[in-house]
């Protein structure tokens, strides 16, 4: 139970902007968001297509540059920092569940898991990782290589490996995109209860009204600006808002 | 169809300048070879045929008559005589040794006394001799010597005798090889006659009043019986004949290097169709799909591959261009003394670089095209394409055992085999029958190598050392066609380093052992007389001096060298090694024979073999055959008396001479040098000197051949940078995903370094073990006994090199992978 009065802020953006090219080919992708995200909250980043979602995350997460505006993690400012701090800092800070290609094929399902780990040169916390691993019901597939693991598998094991480091944040970008929709659903249950259960903070890309459900709150861009919010989602609401954002 | 191709090959320009390069190299170095041999003989032939021009009848002895059968003295005032005949020149040659500052002849070979008609000498300073007391000295000779127009300079004649000259002038041997190689002294013919001792001439040239040439060939034929006699053009064509036999031998050589170098551009060249292949099967899927058939398929992969052949050959005339006029400057640049004309692609290598270039590119191909014809047109809406798991096929296992087998088979056989050049050649064809079981089993046992190279680098490099050792054995394929290119080049290297080394310790150990000695003292010309030996064993310093002595006889009808040697040295001085019987209690009716003569004569221990010279006859009994591959003694050995008694007192051919123990090298020397003062044709020299020679010359020898085929070794670490930068581009959504995770860009690029380090080192292993495997080998069908040496410094250092290699072809296609932008790479699904 989390019952503390006052929400810490994991992430904080202020004056967001970010435009690719220059000149007349100037697209300007955000248009100055003021964001914040608390921590141990799961919140779902929705929007039509090209209305700037993915740019916001990325440079949330430090993988891309901001042409202005601040971005900090953790209370960390992150522009400004140079390729290598941000490299550290996504390493220590950040986890990542992406739509597709999440895994090394390389490596087995547990290897993949302890990978972050093993780049920060961190020893896994035993007791973490075998509730993770419980949490997302992979105990008995650790061995297997991703190309022996369904979708469905291969996004929990990157939901473990995303939870394995404590981040202070996982961004997530459409994790459920290339998933059925039992399988989806299983992935984003896993990622209410990881907040719930382990305290861990969220954020999400997706275009699935249903799946932006599972979050604690909403927010919609378009056209590169933040418009609107929803709290305690249901699937209607967020459609009906979607709906209406399109008008 | 046709254009598809040409647009897919533009778009991607880049890759396939990477595969061309290895064809451009392989034809550039095949093409360099042609117009290096071209451009030579081209310079021989203009420079035979400008001499041919002053010269309208040239008259030689008969090329069958014996080497002393000069053109008689009198033939010169018989051509002379002949109408039409304006003037006739003799030449004569001989030794005529120069004694150089340091009161001894110069050289290993006795310098060459000539005399050259005015006609022909090439003088490049002062002027040719006129006087009896006149000389002209070669270039370089003059140059080594420090002599200059003015100067004395003393030669020695036929009866040993110091002759002194005055230099008058300097001249250019031009193409003549022998007198570049031994320096020569030119006089006026009868100075020469004197000096050199030689009866007659060696050649007569001719110069017509008005008739042609032909006309008077055929009156001077007519006058001289027993000449040849040919116009000056034909003569000129002759030798510029006989020179390109020479040209065509270091043609071949360097043609064997520019093979191995095209085996391994071709397998280069095989690897990255295959990859190009797997990495468009969605490409040539969707080709299915629109209608495509798998013959058109199949046919835009060919043309691809002609059209890479096509251009690529071009460039490589143009570099073989190149590197035929950068041999050739740097030949002149070294001061060899080959005339050089002007470099060009003659119409016979461009056929013959075009041909290769093309040919090895297409053939190449054409697995990798076939294996296109087998994507599926359904291929096209697959989203991802798999990777393909690889299974050790049994068909593949039992293949390559086969070739094991095979190959094993043979190498046992010639190793079984009496020591000698079928032995050896059975050897190699079972080395390149397990090379290809090696090539057949490659994906197999690159697996366990890649483990086994990347144990230190995964240990030492963490986490990117660990994925890029799983890396490197990904596709197992793809890794061992990459790293055999390696092992091509490597294999060989090691090889040769193995059978030199070997050949050295080898031939150094029973030199030692069966001719101990600090000093060998020879005669540049003639024999050294016995009052040396005498003297140097009257010195307290030195412990042993052995003579040895020869004159030729005929031993059962044929001529041999028939020698003696100090009778007590026997067994103490020196143990020669007998194959059968023994030279212990040796007698004066017995005699030891060499190996290869007893085999030539077919006798052996037991036998008897009549010695005859100046119409005496000595019957022998072979006591000893003896191993001749490192012996001081001629064919025939007789006891010391026994010799003496047939032949007379003879001269010494040879003196071993060994210090006393305790007695400084620097005091022996002196003695043994004070002893020989007085002869300036006897040479001292040291066995560590001889020795130190023979050690250069073999390792010029491997340093040469190294240099050879470091071009298939450049050529392989291409089909590295190749693999790699394919491979980065396929994995560079992986690339992105652990740059998310946190991997920095400097662990990127070295997990790519490793990546190529590991698949050097395979490369290198797999080489090394080869070579190693074989060189041993190879040394045991040499000769009987054999004292393998293994190189470890070398090998080492080629196991270190490949590493470093392919660490240095990692560095673009790592850099690539580093500098792409995360988010772009992770858009890029």
């Amino acid at each position: 139970m989390t019952t503390t009065t006052q929400v810490r802020t994991a992430v904080v953006a202020r004056g967001l902007t970010k435009v690719y090219g220059q000149g007349d080919a100037a697209v300007h992708a955000l248009r100055g968001i003021d964001v914040g995200f608390a921590a141990e909250e799961f919140t779902a980043i929705m929007g039509p297509s090209g209305s700037g979602k993915s740019t916001l995350m990325h440079c949330l997460a430090g993988l891309d540059t901001v042409t202005d505006g601040q971005v900090s993690i953790g209370g960390v400012e992150i522009t400004g920092l140079n390729d290598k701090q941000l490299t550290l800092l996504r390493r220590e800070r950040v986890g990542f569940i992406f739509q597709a290609f999440n895994l090394l094929p390389t490596l087995t399902a547990e290897q993949n898991i302890r990978l972050p780990l093993e780049i920060a040169g961190r020893q896994a916390d035993q007791a973490l990782f075998d509730r993770v691993i419980e949490t997302v019901g992979l105990r008995d597939r650790l061995r297997h290589r991703p190309s022996e693991l369904s979708g469905g598998q291969q996004q929990r094991v990157a939901v473990a490996r995303a939870l394995i480091s404590k981040p202070e944040v996982i961004f997530a970008d459409e994790p459920t995109g290339n998933l059925d929709s039992r399988s989806g659903a299983e992935v984003l249950a896993f990622l209410r209860r990881s907040v719930r259960e382990l305290g861990q903070t969220i954020v999400m890309v997706t275009h699935d009204p249903v799946a932006a459900s599972y979050a604690d709150r909403v927010v919609f861009l378009r056209d590169g600006l933040l418009v609107s919010e929803v709290q305690r989602p249901t699937p209607q609401a967020v459609l009906d808002t979607l709906m209406a954002l399109e008008a | 169809m046709f254009r598809t191709t040409l647009a897919g090959l533009l778009a991607h320009r880049l890759r396939l300048v990477l595969t061309s390069l290895a064809i451009v190299l392989g034809v550039g170095f095949i093409a360099g070879t042609f117009v290096l041999t071209d451009t030579i003989d081209a310079g021989f032939s203009q420079s035979f045929a400008a001499d041919a021009d002053k010269v309208d009848v040239v008259v030689t002895p008969k090329d069958d008559t014996e080497r002393d059968g000069n053109l008689p003295e009198s033939a010169l005032a018989a051509i002379r005589a002949v109408h039409g005949v304006k003037d006739a020149q003799p030449m004569v040659s001989g030794d005529a040794p120069l004694i150089g500052k340091d009161g001894k002849v110069v050289g290993d070979y006795p310098t060459a006394g000539v005399s050259i008609p005015a006609s022909r000498i090439k003088i490049t300073s002062g002027r040719a001799p006129s006087a009896a007391g006149e000389a002209v000295l070669d270039k370089n000779t003059a140059k080594t010597q420090g002599l200059a127009p003015g100067a004395a300079v003393t030669v020695l004649d036929r009866a040993g005798k110091r002759q002194e000259f005055r230099l008058v002038g300097i001249f250019d041997v031009g193409i003549d090889q022998n007198l570049a190689y031994r320096g020569a002294v030119a006089f006026t013919p009868d100075s020469a006659r004197r000096v050199t001792g030689a009866k007659g001439f060696t050649e007569i040239d001719v110069v017509s009043s008005g008739p042609s040439p032909e006309s008077l060939r055929t009156a001077v034929a007519a006058a001289v019986r027993d000449a040849k006699v040919v116009t000056g053009r034909e003569r000129a064509d002759e030798v510029a004949k006989r020179n390109h036999m020479d040209t065509s031998f270091i043609r071949l050589g360097l043609l064997l290097f520019g093979a191995v170098a095209l085996l391994v551009a071709a397998l280069v060249i095989y690897n990255t169709f295959n990859i190009l292949v797997a990495q468009r099967m969605r490409e040539m899927a969707l080709l299915r799909c629109i209608g495509a058939t798998k013959r058109q398929v199949f046919g835009s992969i060919v043309l691809e591959s002609a059209v890479v052949g096509l251009l690529s050959s071009v460039l490589g005339l143009l570099t073989g261009l190149g590197l035929g006029a950068a041999a050739v400057a740097v030949l002149r640049a070294i001061g060899t003394d080959i005339p050089t004309g002007t470099v060009s692609l003659s119409p016979q290598t461009i056929a013959i670089g075009m041909c290769t270039g093309v040919v090895v590119t297409m053939a190449a191909a054409l697995l990798p095209a076939r294996q296109a014809t087998r994507v599926p047109p359904v291929a096209a809406l697959r989203t991802q394409v798999e990777e393909h798991a690889f299974r050790t096929g049994v068909v593949r296992v039992v293949i390559a055992a086969l070739f094991v087998l095979a190959g094993a088979g043979l190498t046992a056989a010639g190793m079984l085999q009496k020591p000698g050049q079928a032995a050896l050649l059975t050897v190699m064809a079972g080395g390149v029958l397990v090379f290809f079981a090696v090539l057949i089993l490659g994906p197999v046992i690159v697996r366990p190598l890649s483990g086994l190279a990347g144990w230190v680098p995964a240990r030492l490099f963490g986490v990117p050392g660990r994925l890029a050792v799983d890396n490197s054995r990904r596709n197992p394929k793809r890794a061992a066609t990459t790293t055999v290119a390696l092992t091509v080049g490597v294999t060989l290297m090691t090889f040769m380093a193995v059978l030199t080394s070997t050949v050295r310790t080898t031939v150094n150990g029973q030199l030692d052992q069966q001719f101990p000695a600090d000093y060998i003292l020879s005669a540049q010309t003639g024999t050294i007389p016995r009052s040396v030996a005498d003297t140097l064993r009257a010195s307290r310093d030195l412990a042993a001096v052995t003579e040895f002595r020869g004159k030729k006889a005929k031993v059962n009808g044929r001529e041999f060298e028939v020698g003696t040697v100090t009778q007590s040295a026997i067994g103490t001085a020196i143990k020669p090694e007998a194959s059968s019987g023994t030279m212990d209690g040796f007698g004066a009716g017995e005699v030891a024979v060499a190996d290869y003569v007893a085999q030539d004569l077919g006798v052996k221990v037991g036998d008897t073999v009549t010695v005859t010279s100046g119409g005496r006859s000595t019957p022998l009994k072979v006591a000893a055959v003896l191993k001749a591959d490192v012996s001081l003694l001629p064919p025939f050995t007789m006891a010391e008396q026994a010799f003496e008694r047939h032949f007379g007192r003879v001269d010494d051919t040879q003196v071993l001479v060994d210090a006393a123990d305790g007695v400084a090298p620097e005091r022996a020397r002196k003695v043994v040098d004070d002893a020989t003062a007085a002869y300036p044709a006897v040479k001292v020299g040291s066995t560590t000197e001889i020795r130190g020679q023979f050690d250069e010359a073999i390792d010029s020898i491997l340093m040469i051949v190294t240099g050879l085929l470091a071009l298939a070794i450049v050529i392989s670490l291409l089909g590295i940078a190749n693999t790699l930068s394919l491979s980065v581009h396929e994995r560079t959504r992986e690339s992105a995903l652990l740059r998310a995770l946190g991997l920095t860009r400097p662990q990127l690029r070295g997990m790519l370094s490793v990546e190529a380090l590991v698949l050097g080192l395979v490369g290198a292993i797999v080489g090394v073990v080869l070579g190693t495997v074989y060189g041993w080998a190879a040394t045991a069908t040499l000769t009987e006994k054999v004292a393998f040496q293994l190189p470890i410094g070398q090998i080492l250092i080629f196991i270190a090199a490949s590493g470093l290699a392919g660490v240095l072809a990692a560095v673009l296609p790592a850099r690539r992978a580093a500098r792409a932008s995360v988010v772009g790479a992770l858009a890029a699904s």
